[in-house]
C-alpha cells in the first residue's frame, strides 16, 4: 500500500468533497457511539474490566522475553511451525515460500490488519498467486482496487449503489438485479463459498496469542476467518508479538472488552481458538499450520517512551468517536491505521517524516481515550509526537518561531497581559456589535471557512475576574 | 529456515533487551496477584434464563425441551416447516447417534457437511450464559464444518453444561496432551453490516442459528428467556 501520509490534508480536503461518503461516515459517527454506550451499558463495570486487561498487557509487554519463549514452545509442541519476520518484506517472502513449497495456486485470506501493513496481497499476486479477501468488506475493496477505510469496517465509506454498480460490472448476473444489501451479500457469499472449497492456502490473522498454551484467537462475526482456517490445507497465521497473553481467561476478558468497543455486541459471533493441524481421527482442518510472529519496528516501541501504543485491541472505537475522523475518512490518514489510533501507530511503524501530519489531526476533545478499551492516553501520545515533530524541525520555520514566541510570550505575564488587553479591544472594534468577525489579522487561513465569536466585553477574562473579586470581597 | 534463526535470534534478544528478564517464580506470583476481571452482569438469576435469553438477544432462535426425545421433534418441526424435508447432517458424536431421530421421521447422515446441505446438528460440549454462546471443540464427533457450511445450525444444549462465565469455556480436562486443535466459542448466525451499515445475516457461515436446551423445565426456562430478552431489544451493526 503506497504511503500518502504526507499529504493528510489535502487527501482530507478532497474527502470532504465527496458529498454521499461524507454522509456514511456522519451515519458511523452517529451510530457506531450509540452501540457502543448500548454496549458497555449492559455490561456493569467495564471500566474495572479496563483496568483489569491494561494491568495484564501491561505485565504482559514487561515479562514480554518470558511469554514469548512460553508460546513459541507450546506452539511448536501444538504441531505448528513458528517463524519469525523482522519486517513486511520478510513475512511476505515466508508466505510465498511456504506457498510455493505446496505448489498452492489459490489463496483465501481473513481480515489481517498485519498483512495490509506489509501488502502482502500486492506480494503473492505479483509473484502469480489467486488471492482472495474473503471479509466482505475486504471483498468489496479488493474488486473496486481500493484501500479499506475503517480497521473493523473496511469499506463504509462506500455507499450501497456503489457495491451494486460494482457487482453488476465485475460479476455475471444474468438477470440478478440486486436489489437491497441482503441480495449483494448472498451474491457475494455464492462467489467466496466456492473460493473457500478451492483454496490450497488459508491466511488469517490473529487477536490474541495464548502464552501458556500455544492458541491463537481469531474473532469475527462472518464466519470467513473460520473458514480460511478450517476448509484449505493450510493454513498460515499472521500475527505480531504484542498480541500475546499469558492466559485463556487473559483472552475471555479481551472478548468482553473488544466486541462491546467496536461493534457494542457483548461478543462477536465467532471467537475461535486455534492450536494447530488437524488431529487424528478429524475429517477436516488444515494438514500443516505456520504462525509468523512480525516485528516491524514493535520492538523499537517497546524500547520507546510509546510503549503504551502496545496494549492497542484494533477495535475502532477512537475512530468512531473521533470527530476528524468522521469528517475526513480513513483513506486521508494515508495509510493502513487510520484514526487517533493510526495517527501514532503510522509515525511509530513508517516513519514522522513521512506521517509528520498525523499527530496533528487533532482536536485535542478527549473522547479516543475516554472510549479506548486499552485505556490508551492518546492525546497524550499524539501530543508527544508533536513534540517530536517540533524538536525534529518537521513543522516549517514560521511555525516554529510562532511556536517559541508564544512560549516566551507565556513566560512573561505582564507583557502577555498588555498584549491580550489590546488584541481584545482591536477585535471588539472591528465585529463593531455584530457578534463576529468574518476575517482575522494574521489568520486568514483558519477564518476562510468559519467565523470567530467577537468579544462579549472589552477587557479581558482577568480584568473581568479581577473586577469581580473586588466588588465581592474588596480586595 | 536458517535466516529465519537469525531473525528469531535478533527479535528475541530486542524484547529481552525491554524485558524486565524477571524469574518466572516471580512473574507467576505478579500474574496471580493480578486477580480476574469482572464477568458482565447477570440479565437473571436463573443462568439457563440468561443464557437462553442471551442467545436471543444475538439473533438466535432459542427453545428448551424436556428430553432427548423433545429434542428431535424440535428439529422435525424446524426442518419441515423451513425445508418440507427430513435431512439433517450430525457429527459422528455417540450423543447424537443415540438420538430417537425416527421418532420426528428424520433421516441424519453422520460425517461432514457439504457446501450444499441445509442443515447441521451439533451437541455443544458447554454453553455459556454470559454472552449466550455455545463453545464446540473439533474432533470426529465435531467437525468444524458442520458449524459453518450449513445453512442452519442447529445446537442442542445440556442443562449441567451450562455455565456462567465465558472462561469456563476451557475445559479443565484439556491437558496439554490432550488439547483440541479448535474450539469454537459461537454466539450467533454469521452476520455483516459491512454494506453501508445494513444487518444481514449467512454472511459466510449459517443464515440462521438454533440453540435447543434440554433441560427437565426447558419449555418454561424458554419462555422466560424470551420475557426477559423482550425487555432489552438492541440495534445492531457489526462487521
Amino acid at each position: 500500500m503506497k504511503q500518502t501520509s504526507a499529504t493528510f490534508l489535502q487527501n482530507a480536503h478532497e474527502a470532504m468533497l465527496q458529498p454521499q461518503r461524507s454522509v456514511n461516515r456522519q451515519q458511523l459517527g452517529t451510530m457506531m457511539p450509540q452501540l457502543r454506550d448500548s454496549g458497555v451499558a449492559s455490561f456493569g463495570d467495564f471500566d474495572a474490566l479496563r483496568s483489569h486487561v491494561s494491568e495484564v498487557r501491561t505485565h504482559t509487554l514487561d515479562h514480554l522475553d518470558h511469554y514469548l519463549d512460553s508460546y513459541v514452545k507450546q506452539a511448536t509442541q501444538n504441531g505448528n511451525e513458528v517463524h519469525f519476520a523482522r519486517d513486511g518484506d520478510e513475512l511476505n517472502r515466508l508466505v510465498s515460500d511456504i506457498c510455493q513449497r505446496h505448489e498452492a495456486r489459490k489463496i483465501v485470506k481473513g481480515k489481517s490488519m498485519v498483512t495490509e501493513e506489509t501488502a502482502l496481497n500486492d506480494h503473492l499476486m505479483a509473484e502469480g498467486f489467486q488471492v482472495t479477501e474473503t471479509d466482505l468488506g475486504e471483498y468489496i475493496l479488493q474488486e473496486a482496487g481500493e484501500t479499506p477505510s475503517h480497521i473493523v469496517g473496511p469499506a463504509l465509506h462506500k455507499p450501497e449503489a456503489e457495491i451494486r454498480d460494482l457487482f453488476l460490472d465485475r460479476h455475471d448476473l444474468g438477470d440478478r438485479e440486486l436489489g437491497d444489501a441482503a441480495a449483494l451479500v448472498a451474491e457475494a457469499r455464492g462467489l467466496l463459498r466456492q473460493r473457500f472449497l478451492d483454496a490450497d492456502v488459508g491466511i488469517i490473522g490473529a487477536n490474541a496469542l495464548i502464552a501458556e498454551s500455544g492458541y491463537s484467537l481469531l474473532v469475527t462475526n462472518e464466519g470467513n476467518g473460520d473458514l480460511c482456517a478450517n476448509l484449505p490445507p493450510v493454513l498460515i497465521v499472521c500475527t505480531t508479538l504484542e498480541r500475546l497473553l499469558p492466559r485463556f481467561e487473559d483472552a475471555m476478558d479481551l472478548l468482553r472488552l473488544l466486541a462491546r468497543s467496536a461493534t457494542g455486541q457483548p461478543i462477536s459471533c465467532y471467537s475461535t481458538l486455534y492450536s494447530g493441524p488437524r488431529r487424528d481421527g478429524e475429517e477436516d482442518g488444515p494438514l500443516e499450520t505456520h504462525i509468523i510472529l512480525l516485528d516491524n519496528r514493535r520492538t523499537d516501541i517497546l524500547a520507546s517512551d510509546y510503549r503504551e501504543m502496545l496494549h492497542c485491541v484494533r477495535c475502532g472505537a477512537c475512530l468512531n468517536h473521533c470527530p476528524v475522523y468522521v469528517a475526513a475518512g480513513g483513506h486521508a490518514y494515508g495509510w493502513v491505521y487510520p484514526g487517533p489510533m493510526g495517527s501514532i501507530l503510522t509515525p511509530l511503524l513508517t516513519s514522522l517524516e513521512a506521517s509528520h501530519d498525523l499527530p496533528n489531526a487533532c482536536t485535542a476533545c478527549g473522547r479516543c481515550e475516554e472510549v479506548c478499551p486499552a485505556n490508551i492516553a492518546l492525546p497524550d501520545l499524539l501530543r508527544d509526537l508533536r513534540q517530536e515533530e517540533f524538536l525534529t524541525q518537521l513543522t516549517p520555520r514560521r511555525w516554529r518561531l510562532g511556536m517559541r514566541a508564544h512560549a516566551w510570550l507565556l513566560t512573561t505575564p505582564g507583557l502577555y497581559r498588555a498584549l491580550t488587553t489590546v488584541a481584545v479591544r482591536a477585535m471588539t472594534w472591528l465585529a463593531r456589535g455584530r457578534g463576529s468577525l468574518h476575517r482575522l489579522p494574521f489568520a486568514k487561513g483558519w477564518s476562510t471557512a468559519r467565523d470567530c465569536p467577537a468579544p462579549e466585553s472589552a477587557t479581558t477574562f482577568m480584568h473581568q475576574y479581577n473586577s469581580l473579586r473586588k466588588s465581592r470581597h474588596g480586595r | 529456515m536458517d535466516d529465519n534463526k537469525g531473525a528469531q535470534s535478533i527479535i528475541e534478544a530486542r524484547v529481552r533487551t525491554s524485558s524486565r528478564r524477571a524469574d518466572p517464580r516471580d512473574i507467576a506470583h505478579e500474574l496471580r496477584a493480578i486477580g480476574r476481571g469482572p464477568a458482565a452482569r447477570s440479565r437473571h438469576r436463573d443462568t439457563h434464563v440468561t443464557f437462553l435469553a442471551n442467545v436471543l438477544d444475538n439473533h438466535g432462535d432459542a427453545r428448551g425441551v424436556e428430553n432427548r426425545s423433545g429434542a428431535v421433534a424440535c428439529i422435525g418441526d424446524y426442518v419441515a416447516r423451513r425445508f418440507g424435508r427430513r435431512k439433517v447432517v450430525a457429527g459422528k458424536d455417540a450423543r447424537l447417534a443415540a438420538l430417537p431421530w425416527r421418532e420426528a421421521g428424520l433421516l441424519p447422515r453422520f460425517g461432514v457437511v457439504d457446501s450444499g446441505d441445509k442443515v447441521s446438528v451439533s451437541y455443544a460440549r458447554r454453553a455459556i450464559a454470559e454472552t449466550g454462546s455455545i463453545v464446540l471443540e473439533s474432533g470426529r464427533d465435531s467437525p468444524v464444518s458442520n458449524s459453518l457450511l450449513a445453512e442452519n445450525h442447529i445446537v442442542l444444549v445440556d442443562a449441567a453444561d451450562v455455565y456462567d462465565r465465558l472462561e469456563d469455556a476451557w475445559h479443565s480436562g484439556n491437558t496439554d496432551s490432550n488439547r483440541p486443535r479448535c474450539l469454537q466459542i459461537i454466539s450467533g448466525p454469521s452476520s455483516t453490516a459491512d454494506i453501508a451499515l445494513n444487518m444481514v445475516y449467512g454472511a459466510q457461515g449459517p443464515k440462521a442459528w438454533l440453540v435447543i436446551l434440554i433441560a427437565t423445565d426447558g419449555p418454561g426456562l424458554a419462555k422466560t428467556a424470551r420475557d426477559v430478552a423482550a425487555i432489552r431489544a438492541r440495534p445492531g451493526a457489526r462487521s
